[in-house]
């Protein structure tokens, strides 16, 4: 079987450069008799429609695969090595697009916007791993994600991350994920993905910023476990709530706990719990169930608080997108005349905008509205992920044995070998022997 | 500590590719930071020099020391562009190195885990809880703060209300814009293809046409039909190789001017290639009294004044028609109307657009969901509105002139659609080539194919010709020469004749006659009523495809090497060179 397998996959390698040979730009580009050869004028470059299809063929395999290999073979050496081919095609041959993680812009946008109309591939990639996670957990994490590969590639010496601190800083990918989907949806731009600090390195090309911020976050990366994943990636906050209601769920050991705490030894991302006792006092959870209801009673002042600030953030928001920022310059020239260079962006912008003022400025009051309603979302948005997080932290844990957090755990398989039964289970320890204490 | 050998040389592997990643990360900064000098948009020598140009626009020693610069900029741009390349891999080879190097060092170094059994794990969770709320207290606090930051960095001048929206955009200066000739001028001229108002019907005039009062030979092929203002006739030609506009007198057929279009921002030196029976100069031109528009079958579009000065161009390609562009430009009031229908069986880029004739600034541009075609559109007052009636497989679409909104289609047509629709009898009539002739009434609104058809005619539909009306009555004409005479109210045929005659030009109405032009000859004069009557046949020497044109009493007709006056007998041909 494992043979057989390992011909399929020789052989997928071998048709991989047959797909990019045919892959071939629907209008080719004028014929530059200087030789110039034209640029792409998008990263990575436009491709037919059935190699798109083809990559979203690959991307359900994967997917397939690394279930298996979680839940059948327990392998967190396939898993390794699935995580290798992903950041290969994923990563630096597909160049990080199109990707999961920037896939839900595309899924709002074209709500939001009737002109556009959303590529099966982006529905694809956005809910194949949505749906596989509230199957099976995060197994696109595990060994699909090619930013997730990258940064379990540089992780050298993992120290953990205090969990009180974990938490905490686990509410700020929701925040982007609800930024991104603003400019989505307004039709600004797609930040999630202009903002990926990873991507660059797939592309070996960006601003500095990016660039820095992708330097800072491998740096971090090779003692941090994933701190993308854990601390900013919008589609990981997804794909932790989808976990939260998953069908099955990874388990450390196959057979029963022996608590030796080994797993949480192994565990690079903070993921795994210890269980949690039972209360010896019964008198002593009042305190605790007092403030859970305060917390539920602050809950909608929270969301209202919240929606009240994000709406005076609008009119800055706004000038994310070009046309307000624009509208916003010439406005400015009206009252105030500042000098531009000749031929320089801000005066030639200018001179478009003075060509049809009334244009630029209806495109801006259109903005700014749809502007007004996000931000008010935003920002509500922002209460209730707050809101919900202090209640989460409010409410008891029913755990008896040691468990990875359905939603923190990325299914990565490295616990698996480290629980003394497994290694039973693999013949490579004696069974009843002293490793496992009673 | 690990003394092995084996960790000594990973640790001392990670520290060298360590090293090498700082140094190359190093060279790569100082690169990008010395790179900001050379920036040419922001270059203070370099905009120094362009400010000093604007004030001696002609000063050549000024103008090649701004090109060198510019030239060192690109170049050392390149450079810089292929140092980050080779830079970019060997970062990546070496933080490889370093990464799988430390890595083995560091599991080389860690101790096997002894965990031990953990005591106060209740209250060591409730203390962690109470933290990370604490802690997330934080964040939703440096959260709001960071927002409250952006939201003061920002300050935004924009009203807040719609009334002062308002009020600042009519505060805004408009561009200028021209009064347009008064509808009388454009009916007694042939401004663009078929007339004012694309029906092919000319103002009443009472001169006979019995011959040719003058001919002229054209430099360039082409295909357009003639246009006529006053007393000027223009037409375009065009090769692969050159695209000109040609000003005749329009009383004695002398070439006042030629002008070559050429140079036109953003259009490609090569060409694309066109089939020989389209050309490069397919489309007929267009005037509004003020100037001439031009479109070319390689997106080359231009505005010329009277006395043949370039007055703007536009690049409007590439263009994607199997066939070549050969949809004829359209005119209303000083707005100049682009019809660009492109792909091949499917929807590929096509779009209406109206221009500003003066600016050549565009007004509108909506896309439309067809592939190629080459009807021409026409431009109606029908139903209360400005309506722009446009053809192409399987649509016939209708846009308000204002806004380019769309108001109604009908999906009615198909085969590749070449005649194009006219206005009469209150129906847009036209043509499904080869399948039906169909009459449609332009007041609907959103789909109106099952609703608004009043009639269709199955019978003797041509495939090139546009069809011609008088209001009462429909006259279409087949490659082959069969006439047919419609009833306009019900589509009922009322006669129909053979005229033995090839015909590829679409027939025109003149003063109660209708000219059928052959394809080598003759131009057969009949009357344009409800029994057939032929009045009179003139023998031509030349190969017609464009359609005549008919102003003062005079019909102009554009043959293959010869521009044609047809008018009252003349005593004399007359022939310019």
């Amino acid at each position: 079987m494992f043979r057989r397998l390992k011909w399929i996959g020789v052989l997928g390698m071998m048709l991989l450069p047959a797909l990019m040979i045919c892959a071939e730009q629907r209008f080719p580009p004028p014929d530059f008799e200087s030789g110039y050869s034209l640029p792409s004028p998008s990263t990575p470059p436009t491709r037919c429609l059935w190699l798109q299809y083809a990559d979203a063929g690959v991307f359900l395999a994967a997917l397939a695969v690394a279930v298996w290999l979680i839940y059948k073979k327990r392998s967190r050496r396939g898993l390794f090595w699935l995580s290798l081919f992903s950041l290969a095609y994923f990563g630096f041959y597909r160049k990080g697009c199109l990707c999961p993680i920037g896939s839900p812009q595309n899924v709002v946008y074209g709500l939001f916007n009737p002109d556009y109309a959303v590529p099966v591939t982006a529905l694809i990639f956005c809910f194949a791993p949505i749906a596989v996670t509230l199957f099976a957990g995060r197994a696109f994490c595990a060994g699909v994600c090619p930013q997730g590969a990258l940064q379990d590639l540089v992780l050298v010496k993992p120290v953990a991350v205090p969990l009180w601190l974990e938490e905490a800083l686990g509410v700020v990918p929701f925040i982007f994920l609800g930024a991104g989907l603003v400019c989505a949806g307004t039709g600004t731009g797609f930040v999630i993905c202009r903002y990926d600090p990873l991507v660059p390195f797939f592309r070996l090309s960006g601003g500095t910023f990016i660039l820095t911020a992708g330097a800072a976050f491998l740096l971090a990366g090779m003692f941090v476990g994933r701190p993308y994943c854990r601390f900013l990636c919008p589609y990981g906050g997804l794909l932790r709530l989808a976990s939260l209601a998953s069908k099955w769920r990874v388990r450390v050991t196959p057979d029963v706990c022996t608590q030796c705490r080994l797993c949480e030894q192994s565990c690079p991302f903070g993921a795994m719990r210890e269980p949690a006792p039972a209360e010896s006092n019964p008198a002593s959870p009042a305190p605790e169930r007092k403030r859970l209801a305060w917390l539920l009673a602050l809950l909608p002042l929270l969301i209202i608080a919240g929606a009240w600030a994000g709406s005076k953030l609008s009119p800055a928001a706004a000038q994310l997108d070009p046309g307000v920022a624009l509208a916003e310059r010439y406005a400015r020239q009206q009252s105030h005349p500042a000098r531009y260079g000749l031929m320089t962006p801000e005066a030639l912008s200018l001179d478009r905008a003075a060509a049809n003022p009334g244009a630029v400025l209806a495109s801006a009051a259109d903005m700014r509205h749809r502007f007004d309603l996000a931000c008010w979302l935003f920002g509500g948005w922002i209460g209730l992920v707050i809101g919900v997080k202090l209640i989460a932290l409010s409410v008891r844990s029913g755990r008896t044995d040691y468990e990875p957090d359905r939603g923190a755990c990325v299914a990565c398989a490295r616990c698996f070998t480290a629980c003394p039964n497994e290694r039973v289970r693999l013949g490579l320890a004696p069974a009843g022997g002293e490793s496992a204490p009673s | 500590m690990n003394t092995s050998p084996v960790y000594r040389a990973f640790a001392l592997t990670a520290w060298i590719a360590g090293v090498f990643c700082l140094l190359v990360c190093g060279v790569m900064i100082y690169e990008h930071f010395a790179a900001a000098t050379r920036d040419p948009w922001t270059s203070p020598r370099l905009l120094a020099l362009r400010e000093k140009l604007a004030a001696e626009p002609k000063n050549a020693a000024l103008q090649k020391q701004i090109r060198q610069l510019d030239l060192e900029f690109r170049r050392k741009f390149r450079q810089r562009l292929a140092l980050d390349k080779t830079g970019g891999w060997l970062l990546l080879g070496g933080a490889l190195a370093l990464v799988l190097a430390a890595g083995q060092a560091a599991a080389l170094k860690k101790p096997p885990p002894l965990p031990q059994p953990q005591t106060g794990v209740r209250e060591l969770a409730v203390k962690r809880a109470s933290r990370a709320r604490w802690s997330l207290a934080a964040v939703g606090f440096a959260a709001a703060g960071s927002l409250l930051i952006v939201r003061l960095g920002h300050t935004s001048v924009l009203p807040a209300n719609p009334a002062a929206w308002q009020k600042l955009s009519a505060k805004a200066p408009e561009a200028p814009v021209e009064d347009a000739p008064a509808l009388s001028e454009f009916q007694a001229n042939w401004p663009r293809f078929r007339g004012w108002d694309g029906s092919g019907a000319s103002a009443p005039a009472s001169k006979a046409v019995s011959g040719i009062l003058w001919r002229a030979a054209i430099p360039l092929p082409g295909n357009n039909s003639p246009i006529v203002w006053g007393d000027h006739v223009f037409i375009s030609g065009g090769t692969a190789a050159r695209r000109e506009v040609y000003g005749y007198n329009a009383s004695s057929g002398a070439l006042l001017w030629q002008r070559a279009i050429e140079n036109v921002p953003g259009s490609p030196p090569k060409v694309p290639e066109v089939p020989e029976d389209t050309g490069y100069a397919a489309p007929t031109m267009a005037t509004d009294g003020r100037r001439v528009y031009v479109l070319f079958a390689n997106g080359d579009l231009g505005a010329l004044d009277f006395g043949g000065s370039i007055a703007w161009t536009r690049y409007l390609g590439p263009l994607n028609n199997p066939y070549g562009c050969a949809t004829s430009l359209a005119i209303w009031g000083n707005n100049l109307l682009v019809q660009l229908d492109q792909g091949g069986s499917r929807p590929a880029g096509s779009k209406l657009i109206l221009l500003q004739g003066a600016s050549g600034r565009v007004l509108w541009e909506r896309p439309r969901p067809v592939p190629a075609s080459w009807a021409t559109p026409i431009v109606v007052e029908a139903a209360g509105k400005t309506q722009i009636i446009t053809l192409a497989n399987p649509w016939v679409i209708s846009y308000a002139l204002a806004d380019g909104n769309e108001l109604w289609r009908a999906q009615l047509l198909e085969n590749e659609i070449v005649p194009s629709p006219v206005l009469a009898g209150g129906l847009v009539v036209l043509l499904s080539p080869s399948a039906r002739l169909l009459a449609l009434r332009p007041d609907g609104a959103g789909d109106v194919t099952r609703t608004h058809l009043a009639w269709t005619s199955a019978e003797n539909v041509p495939d090139i010709a546009s069809p011609v009306s008088n209001g009462e009555l429909v006259f279409t004409v087949t490659s082959s020469g069969m006439t047919t005479c419609f009833q306009t109210r019900d589509g009922k045929k009322i006669w129909e004749k053979e005229l033995e005659t090839d015909v590829q030009a679409s027939p025109g109405i003149m003063d109660g006659r209708l000219f059928i032009l052959g394809e080598h000859g003759p131009l057969v004069t009949l009357q344009a009523g409800r029994e057939f009557r032929e009045m009179g046949r003139i023998p031509l020497p030349d190969k017609f495809v464009a359609s005549p044109a008919f102003a003062g009493g005079h019909v102009f007709l554009r043959g293959m090497t010869n521009l044609y006056c047809l008018g009252p007998a003349a005593s004399g041909l007359a022939q310019q060179p």
